[in-house]
């Protein structure tokens, strides 16, 4: 009896995952649940486990800093003179602005909160881009909302623990984020296929899109406010990649924003996920 | 247990020692390691617990910890194929286990070799399982770059399997 379990576990296992991973896009509420559980749980571990690479990458970035710390000088002062000019031209668009505002009574966009978030794990995986991050619905974090560095777009919240929250970055295959081209607003949707350069498709290209043009957020359906720095166009040979400004691949810090947006579906308003084959895409996306 | 073959005796915390560290390097793949151009990639450390283990103590190392660390790992990195790692690492100990005899009692460049096969494997499994579900050919570099670079830190996981094997007779005492 005990040799027949023995030697029908490995039969039965297999079959258990390979069950799992064909059901496990029919069904993804439930493993949502179970996973948000288990993050929560052992997001103080991932958290202190953390902290070696922490330090050890921190280490590695000041010996590389101090290795380059006269070239750095040299090009600070000069962008330091350039910035000068700039607030110079800042300071005079601002008194311009306001005059231009109390003429016609412009009101501008409703209050922004957000809440900076330790990135706490990493998915690592070749078809996967997206983080965990220590902070959740506790912190008011809510899902869609998007997460941002000083440089730029990351991505937008797709999963909320009570202390940890899942971002789908914008790399991610399933992430579809539609943003304008500045200067000819030509809309368009930015498509991740885990390459770290997403696509850009249009929907009807008028003006041709060159090297150089920076892509911003769209505010199309209403899941991220206009005029957001994405990232900037890198190559238009048959397919157009743009390389995202946030340094996605070596993230630690995000700011996850309150817009007061509320343009993705709370959870089990959602319609019931297709068949099996059936979609592409696991999160609703940003459409 | 057909294939054990050692006389030695473990305590209860030493028995415990292959199961737990395969747990932690599933874990451990999971960490945001910020190690300039080593890319959003990280190693598959789970592969080497299994293969490791496989090799020296499948007795010790049950399917059933294999699957949950496979289920660990899935749940935990936000794949919506909850299983597909479970999966690859149970038919990484079934193969190696058939190929044991080739890899023990040999110099590490072997067992080495070996790994790279197993991750070659597994990598083209997933890659083939993600394509298949995404009902279009996904682009494999990624999951080259992740062969390779799960290969070239099998040394490093290796030593430290290597030096929780060495503790487990301590850990039995």
């Amino acid at each position: 009896m005990r040799a027949t379990v023995q030697r029908l576990t490995l039969p039965f296992l297999i079959f258990v995952s390979a069950l799992l991973a064909v059901l496990g896009k029919a069904d993804v509420l439930l493993f949502d649940r179970v996973r948000v559980v288990l993050a929560d749980t052992l997001a103080p571990v991932l958290q202190v486990a953390g902290e070696p690479i922490v330090t050890v990458s921190k280490a590695i970035g000041t010996v590389k800093e101090a290795a380059s710390v006269y070239r750095e000088n040299q090009e600070l002062k000069l962008a330091n003179q350039r910035l000068m000019q700039w607030q110079e031209v800042a300071r005079r668009l601002e008194s311009e602005n306001e005059e231009l505002r109390n003429l016609v009574k412009f009101a501008p966009q409703g209050a922004v909160s957000s809440v900076a978030a330790q990135v706490i794990a990493d998915s690592g995986g070749a078809f996967l881009r997206n983080i965990l991050v220590n902070v959740g619905q506790s912190e008011g974090v809510t899902r869609g909302q998007p997460a941002l560095t000083g440089d730029g777009l990351v991505g937008r919240v797709i999963e909320l623990g009570d202390r940890t929250a899942r971002i789908l970055l914008l790399t991610d295959i399933n992430s579809h984020i539609p943003v304008v081209v500045e200067g000819t607003h030509e809309r368009a949707m930015l498509n991740g296929d885990n390459s770290d350069q997403p696509r850009l498709v249009y929907f009807q290209p008028k003006t041709p899109v060159k090297p150089g043009d920076h892509i911003v957020t769209s505010g199309s359906g209403g899941v991220f406010p206009p005029d957001l720095p994405v990232g900037v166009v890198v190559s238009v040979n048959g397919v157009i990649r743009v390389e995202p400004y946030a340094d996605l691949a070596r993230l630690e810090m995000v700011r996850i924003v309150n817009y007061g947006l509320d343009g993705v579906l709370p959870d089990g308003a959602m319609p019931a996920p297709p068949p099996i084959g059936g979609g592409r895409s696991r999160t609703t996306s940003a459409r | 247990m057909p294939y054990s073959r050692n006389r030695d005796y473990f305590g209860f915390v030493a028995r415990m020692v292959p199961g737990t560290t395969t747990i932690l390097f599933a874990l451990l793949s999971l960490l945001p390691f910020h190690v300039p151009s080593f890319g959003s990639i990280a190693p598959g450390f789970a592969l080497m617990a299994v293969f490791h283990w496989s090799v020296y103590r499948p007795d010790l190392l049950p399917l059933s910890v294999v699957f949950l660390a496979g289920l660990l790992l899935d749940l935990l990195n936000g794949t919506p194929y909850v299983g597909l790692s479970a999966l690859v690492l149970l038919l990484v100990r079934t193969g190696v286990l058939s190929q044991r005899r080739v890899f023990s009692h040999r110099p590490f460049s072997i067992l080495w070799l070996g790994f790279f096969g197993a991750a070659v494997g597994a990598f083209a499994l997933e890659w083939a399982f993600v394509s298949l579900m995404q009902v279009h050919a996904m682009t494999p570099r990624p999951f080259v770059f992740q062969t390779l670079i799960t290969t070239a830190c099998f040394p490093i996981g290796s030593y430290l399997l290597a030096l929780a094997h060495r503790a487990m007779p301590a850990l039995s005492a």
